[in-house]
């Protein structure tokens, strides 16, 4: 195979803009197809150089040039990292120019050959291993990207390209004078001549080495000395902004990179330090930002700022650094590539007026792809890299650095999730036409993203163990989303039921019980789908990446794959709540909370992997490095999911507004995803002889607070739904608790509570949400005398609330009397005392949603409703005859739980004789019970029948009203504020103080984001300052510290 | 233990014991009452002739099924607390059915009959309904809280919840009392039972002279029959209840008796000195000293 030199991408990128500009105004047509061919040569240049470096066909080449050997010539060098630097160069410079292809078309050769001299200018500066050469080439590349920047019309893009202009001016001289000073310590500037040099570049000519990398790193945009910067994403063509974001700063990373040979550690170390600085500071700023372009502009400074910091980490984070940087790096390019593209098509500058790309499911599919890929959301290459990156830094105990990544991280996040669901969300305007030439490249850098990430994933270490069946299967869901519902309805379940196939069989026995509410339970709550007509877009492969991600979770079994399968969960789960009509905001918050969560997880695997080797997740039960700290992040992770007081304000509003048959999945279902995460820290912790015992103490306190707060939260609300909701916090905390307790019987208790609060919020939400959906209110004092229309309802809610009351004959007392013996045995008594008393107060809104919706007076407006649908009812009865047979034979479960538990938790066990349960303190036999109470009840009720003889049912009004029949439904529907004395009471205790915490701390952040923003004046002079200024006062700081 | 038929007609037996003396009970306790209000008051045997009345009325009309179980369910929660409640220490005949659950069952069962009744009341679709439901249930939620410090500190100092075991502790004289050896935890038990028991001042729930306006009237006739048949019932075993895990609890039926309406006169006598609570001043009294009290109990007994 013949290689290309790499010396013709000059030659012939400076040949056809020769004869482009001979073309002149005439024959546009053909200096573009021209351009385009010379784009093409150098993409297939440095593609060819990339596959045969990569097979190890071909080694690493210089290239000299005018034939003479440096130092007296200048020298390229094609490497594998070159290779791979110019390849994306090149492709998006090619695919640019086809998305740009009217524009450069209309303006004439003249752009286009500035175009073409940028991209080139691109390629040497990666290749060429000569000082001034580089200069002259970065330049070079300066010129023409400013004078891309004033193609655009407009006052702003003009103002732009000469602060441009101004800014690349300062950094030029700059890097000149550290050129200078390079040749006068050195006598040469070949890089590698002068690398060779380095112990005199510590000395006196520390400065040359400083000015240099400075003058990089300037280019490159550090916080808060890029003003200039902002304003040139913001109004250049939204082509060249992409231009600037992936390939210009692509190229100049690698220029940084390959200028690190010549700072020495100390200058690594600040290099690292600005990076982080701009990472988190330009992500702060980006919170507040409103148009589209400026916070693409925002995150695209931010993400490059995490490039350098990871260079200047390079040291410490081993082999790993150029896997790492791949990943976060491909991320970013084709992200924010193909986000300023869409930016281009949407031409909408308000963030809120995204919407429109609704018109377009493929674009805002696209859109999201790229949204989340930046967020670093798997199977994206940049979760692989920020994973490396915060397990190799980890593991060098950098945890400030990783710490700062991941506030960096979040930050963006917020702006970027809540720009995707105002797109997700808000009413769609008009989608101006969309340009074949346009539409094309977005879709490849789209499907580069998923290749990328792959590709990136499988080198990762134990990233081959990724189990991608899930994501084939909402891969396939995407394909068929035009089909309609039913049958994707029907491929979704069958899919769930393969994947509880393959897990059930064999599964060890705790696992068992949360395979069977995760697939099991994802099986019964998918069943009222077949009621939807229609396509219902979108919502399979939402609903089968969260019960995917569930999969995975259970068949986890190192941190990788568990955080993987966390996240694709969560965001499945995400897509599923934001579906409701009310769900933007609420959706959101869920997603920020589960982010912080999900970061303080990753942190806390970070601190697990310290010392150990591999990513088991049994290394959990052997951290060396500040364990109690680590398991404290990860219980403190889980419990965002499980929405623990302090936590929980996300909870009502996401499980409140989702859509009927979503909020039983994420409630009965979803939080166990949190308990999951929870009972295997608890048990890799070491069980019942554990060495945290204050952790879980602490826990404890937070799971009966919890409770209290959550159970008193539901008593008082108009709503049913996030009557409901508040109510799962509520057990939640119970759960909380009882695996706090961490023996036997506490353990016994949480997966009962576990199994029961699975199926009877199954069931409430399933019948709450079919009666919202029949009636079209969530209020339910405008509800009212159901029992009438909706018996089969009526009796599942009964169930329901007879459970989670935990009321004697149902499993939901079972609960209650493991929990009172394993409270008394722990001696926890104080925080059991108020767990009971949460427990009385379930019963006012247990009594609340029942009489409100069910018995008093039925509503004109709802005489013609009919019975829930048969798929909503199918499911509920099915959970009934669970929780009737838990009920009568716990022991069939927890039997084998025991003995499943007793390795960890030897002591005090459960001992059964026969249906009979003993414990140190008492017994308690649910089958006698069940038979004895059965027995009297039917008894009586005959009793009652031979005495009443005929009873005749009498009409609605008809009551003891003073002899009046209040014809008005609502005048004696007691029901709203039916609660105001105990409010007037105990209300106190749920005054939104959580709440006002939260919204202060986002004030806060927000607060400072707009007063730090404020450096940003528009001015040119002001920002010709900060450069100056931000040199000045690095240098002091590096200066004194040496 | 079987479900042998002896075993359930002497079952039965107690439990017609029970209604007898739960009858006679309310009866004397309402011509108390009267007396101290300065009036002559009914005859004793009185609640026999309300009751025969109510079961042999023939006029008889429903809202619904939920309406029509309600009483059902009420009188299953009294006579189901009878069943699983050891009457008799020391008696084979008298244990009933208590060993299909410990102390935590009979505290829990207690719910059944309320929210059956709760319910049915509500398809009455009686607006007075739901208020007294409402105002039963918040002001239960605190009556709760020191008795159940109260039950956590006994199953601490006795070392189970059984209450046959319970009651066995406390054999052997006045000095083996609950009510000697941990006086904290009887204060606070003996304060919530002013709560459970519902009479002043904590009668808001049933305001005697408000409330039965509406769902008393809505059941009348056999539904009221199976109420107070329940009434009777339920305030002989739960005031047995106290007996058991405070007074030593009963060896024969005489003693059963007395303690039973002394522990019941308890709640009357304070009824009759005291006037009304309204619902947030209740609710907040029981988190006040008598919670107090029952933090003492437990920290007695650490």
């Amino acid at each position: 195979m013949d290689f290309i030199s790499p010396i013709n991408v000059v030659a012939v990128s400076l040949g056809a803009a020769f004869f482009m500009g001979l073309l002149g105004k005439k024959a546009q047509t053909v200096s573009y197809i021209l351009l385009l061919g010379a784009l093409l040569f150098n993409t297939i240049v440095s593609g060819q150089w990339l596959y045969g470096l990569a097979t190890n066909i071909i080694d690493a080449q210089q290239v000299y040039t005018a034939g003479f050997r440096p130092p007296f010539s200048i020298n390229l060098l094609m490497g594998l990292d070159e290779a791979v630097i110019t390849t994306l160069v090149n492709i998006v410079g090619l695919l640019g120019a086809i998305y740009m292809a009217s524009g450069l078309h209309k303006k004439g050769s003249g752009s286009q050959v500035v175009y073409l001299v940028l991209i080139m200018s691109l390629n040497v500066i990666v290749l060429s291993r000569d000082l001034f050469n580089i200069f002259v080439f970065l330049e070079v590349g300066s010129i023409a990207t400013a004078g891309l920047i004033i193609m655009q019309k407009g006052i702003n893009a003009v103002s732009a390209g000469f602060k441009y202009m101004l800014a690349t001016g300062i950094i030029a001289s700059i890097m000149l004078i550290g050129v200078i000073f390079i040749y006068r310590f050195t006598g040469t500037l070949n890089l590698d001549f002068v690398m060779q040099s380095h112990p005199v570049l510590k000395q006196g000519a520390l400065i040359s080495s400083f000015l240099i990398l400075m003058a990089i790193l300037l280019e490159l945009k550090p916080f808060p000395a890029n003003g200039w910067a902002l304003d040139v994403y913001e109004s250049a063509h939204p082509g060249i902004s992409a231009m600037l974001s992936s390939a210009v700063a692509t190229a100049n990373l690698f220029v940084l990179y390959k200028f690190t040979g010549m700072a020495g550690e100390s200058l690594m170390y600040y290099i690292s330090l600005i990076g982080l600085v701009t990472f988190v500071g330009s992500n702060l700023l980006g919170i507040n930002q409103t148009n589209a372009r400026r916070m693409l502009g925002y995150s695209s400074i931010g993400q490059i700022g995490l490039l350098v910091a990871i260079i200047g980490l390079v040291p410490h984070s081993n082999a790993n650094f150029k896997l790492i940087f791949i990943g976060i790096l491909t991320g970013h390019y084709f992200a924010k590539a193909g986000l300023f593209w869409i930016a281009g098509i949407v031409k909408a500058q308000n963030i809120k007026e995204w919407s429109v790309l609704r018109n377009r499911p493929v674009l805002l599919f696209l859109f999201l792809t790229f949204v989340l890929a930046l967020t670093g959301f798997p199977p994206f290459p940049s979760f692989w890299g920020k994973w490396q990156l915060v397990m190799g830094l980890s593991q060098q105990g950098q945890i400030a650095a990783v710490i700062a990544i991941l506030v960096g991280s979040f930050f963006e996040v917020v702006y970027l999730l809540r720009w995707a669901g105002y797109s997700i969300k808000l009413e769609p305007g008009k989608l101006p036409e969309v340009k074949l030439s346009q539409f094309i490249p977005v879709i490849l850098f789209g499907l580069g993203i998923y290749a990328t990430g792959y590709f990136v994933s499988q080198a990762t270490n134990f990233g081959d163990t990724i189990n991608y069946i899930p994501l084939v299967v909402v891969a396939i869901l995407l394909v068929v989303d035009f089909l309609p519902a039913y049958i994707k309805n029907s491929l979704s379940i069958l899919a769930t039921g393969w994947f509880a196939y393959l897990l059930i069989p064999g599964q060890d026995t705790l696992k068992l019980v949360f395979t069977v509410i995760f697939l099991v339970g994802g099986i019964l709550t998918l069943i009222p789908g077949f009621h939807v007509k229609g396509k219902r877009a979108g919502f399979y492969p939402s609903a089968m990446l969260m019960f995917g991600g569930l999969a995975l979770l259970i068949e986890a079994e190192n941190m990788l794959q568990f955080f993987f399968a966390w996240e694709i969960m969560t965001l499945g789960s995400y897509f599923l709540i934001i579906r409701g009509k009310e769900s933007m905001v609420h959706a959101f918050s869920y997603m920020l909370f589960s982010v912080g969560g999900a970061y303080l997880i990753l942190l806390g695997f970070g601190m697990v992997s310290v010392g150990n080797t591999g990513l088991s997740l049994n290394l959990l039960s052997q951290i060396k490095f500040y364990p109690v700290l680590a398991m404290a992040l990860l219980a403190v992770g889980f419990m965002t999911k499980t929405a623990s007081l302090g936590l929980h304000i996300w909870l009502p509003g996401a499980h409140g507004e989702a859509e009927s048959d979503v909020s039983p999945m994420v409630s009965a279902i979803l939080l166990k995803a949190g308990v999951f995460g929870l009972v295997l820290l608890m048990l890799a912790a070491g069980g019942e002889y554990n060495n945290y015992q204050g952790l879980f103490y602490t826990l404890g306190w937070i799971g009966a607070l919890t409770a209290l707060v959550g159970n008193l939260g539901a008593v008082f609300q108009e709503d049913a739904k996030r009557l409901l909701a508040y109510s799962s916090i509520g057990q939640l905390g119970y759960i909380l608790f009882a695996f706090s307790i961490m023996s036997q019987l506490g353990w016994l208790t949480g997966f009962t509570y576990t199994i029961n609060h699975f199926m009877f919020k199954a069931i409430l939400f399933l019948s709450v949400g079919g009666i919202v959906m029949r009636l079209g209110t969530h209020n339910m004092y405008e509800m009212g005398g159901l029992i009438k229309k909706m018996p089969f309802s009526f009796i599942a809610v009964l169930i329901g609330i007879i459970t989670l009351a935990g009321i004697p004959p149902l499993s939901g007392f079972s609960g209650k009397w493991l929990f009172y013996n394993a409270v008394i045995m722990k001696g926890w008594y104080f925080q059991g005392a108020i767990i009971f008393f949460a427990g009385t107060i379930a019963f006012l809104y247990c009594f609340k949603l029942i009489y409100s919706i069910f018995l008093g007076q039925l509503k004109d407006n709802h005489r013609n409703v009919k019975e829930l649908p048969f798929w909503y009812l199918l499911p509920q009865y099915i959970l009934i005859l669970g929780i009737m047979v838990f009920s009568a034979k716990p022991d069939l479960i927890l039997k084998p739980l025991g003995t499943a538990l007793a390795a960890a938790f030897p002591s005090n066990p459960l001992i059964w004789e026969g249906t009979k349960a003993l414990s140190q303190l008492g017994y308690w036999d649910a089958t006698t019970i069940m038979i004895v109470i059965g027995t009297m009840f039917v008894i009586l009720l005959i009793w009652l029948m031979l005495m009443s003889r005929k009873a005749q049912n009498v009409k609605q009004f008809n009551i003891v009203y003073a002899g009046e029949r209040p014809e008005r439904p609502e005048l004696t529907h007691v029901s709203h504020n039916i609660y105001a004395g105990y409010n007037k009471a105990l209300g106190f205790l749920v005054a939104p103080g959580i709440t006002g915490f939260w919204n202060y701390a986002t004030n806060l952040v927000e607060s400072i984001g707009n007063f730090t923003r404020r450096i940003y004046s528009g001015n040119g002079q002001s920002y010709a300052i900060h450069l100056v200024s931000y040199i000045v006062v690095v240098f002091i700081i590096y200066i004194s510290s040496i | 233990m079987e479900f042998t038929v002896s075993k359930i007609l002497w079952t039965l037996l107690g439990l017609f014991i029970v209604l007898n003396w739960g009858l006679i009970m309310g009866g004397t306790m309402r011509k108390i009452v009267a007396r101290v209000g300065k009036r002559y008051g009914i005859p004793i045997y009185q609640p026999y002739i309300d009751l025969v009345k109510n079961y042999s009325v023939r006029s008889q009309i429903t809202h619904g099924v939920m309406f029509y179980l309600g009483p059902v369910f009420r009188l299953s929660g009294g006579v189901g607390i009878f069943l699983f409640l050891p009457l008799i220490f020391g008696s084979d005949h008298w244990s009933n059915f208590s060993f299909s659950g410990d102390l935590i069952l009979i505290l829990y069962f207690q719910f059944f009959g309320m929210l059956g009744m709760a319910l049915g009341a509500g398809e009455g679709g009686h607006p007075y309904s739901a208020i007294g439901v409402s105002r039963g249930l918040s002001q239960f939620t605190t009556i709760e809280v020191p008795m159940t410090l109260a039950v956590i500190s006994l199953a601490v100092q006795y070392n189970t919840l059984s209450i046959s075991e319970i009651v066995a502790a406390q054999q052997g004289g006045l000095a083996n009392w609950t009510m000697v050896t941990n006086p904290f935890a009887t204060v606070a038990a003996m304060l919530s039972l002013l709560g459970a028991f519902g009479h002043s001042p904590f009668d808001l729930v049933k305001a005697p002279n408000e409330i039965p306006i509406g769902p008393p009237t809505e059941y009348h006739a056999t539904y009221l029959g199976v109420l107070r048949t329940n009434a009777a019932i339920l305030h002989v075993v739960e005031a047995a209840l106290f007996m058991n895990l405070f007074f030593g609890g009963a060896t024969n039926w005489f003693e059963l008796i007395l303690k039973t309406f002394l522990i019941y006169f308890w709640s009357v006598f304070v009824g009759v000195v005291f006037p009304r609570f309204r619902i947030e001043q209740s609710v907040q009294w029981f988190l006040k000293i008598p919670l107090i009290l029952g933090i003492i109990a437990i920290i007695v007994v650490l």
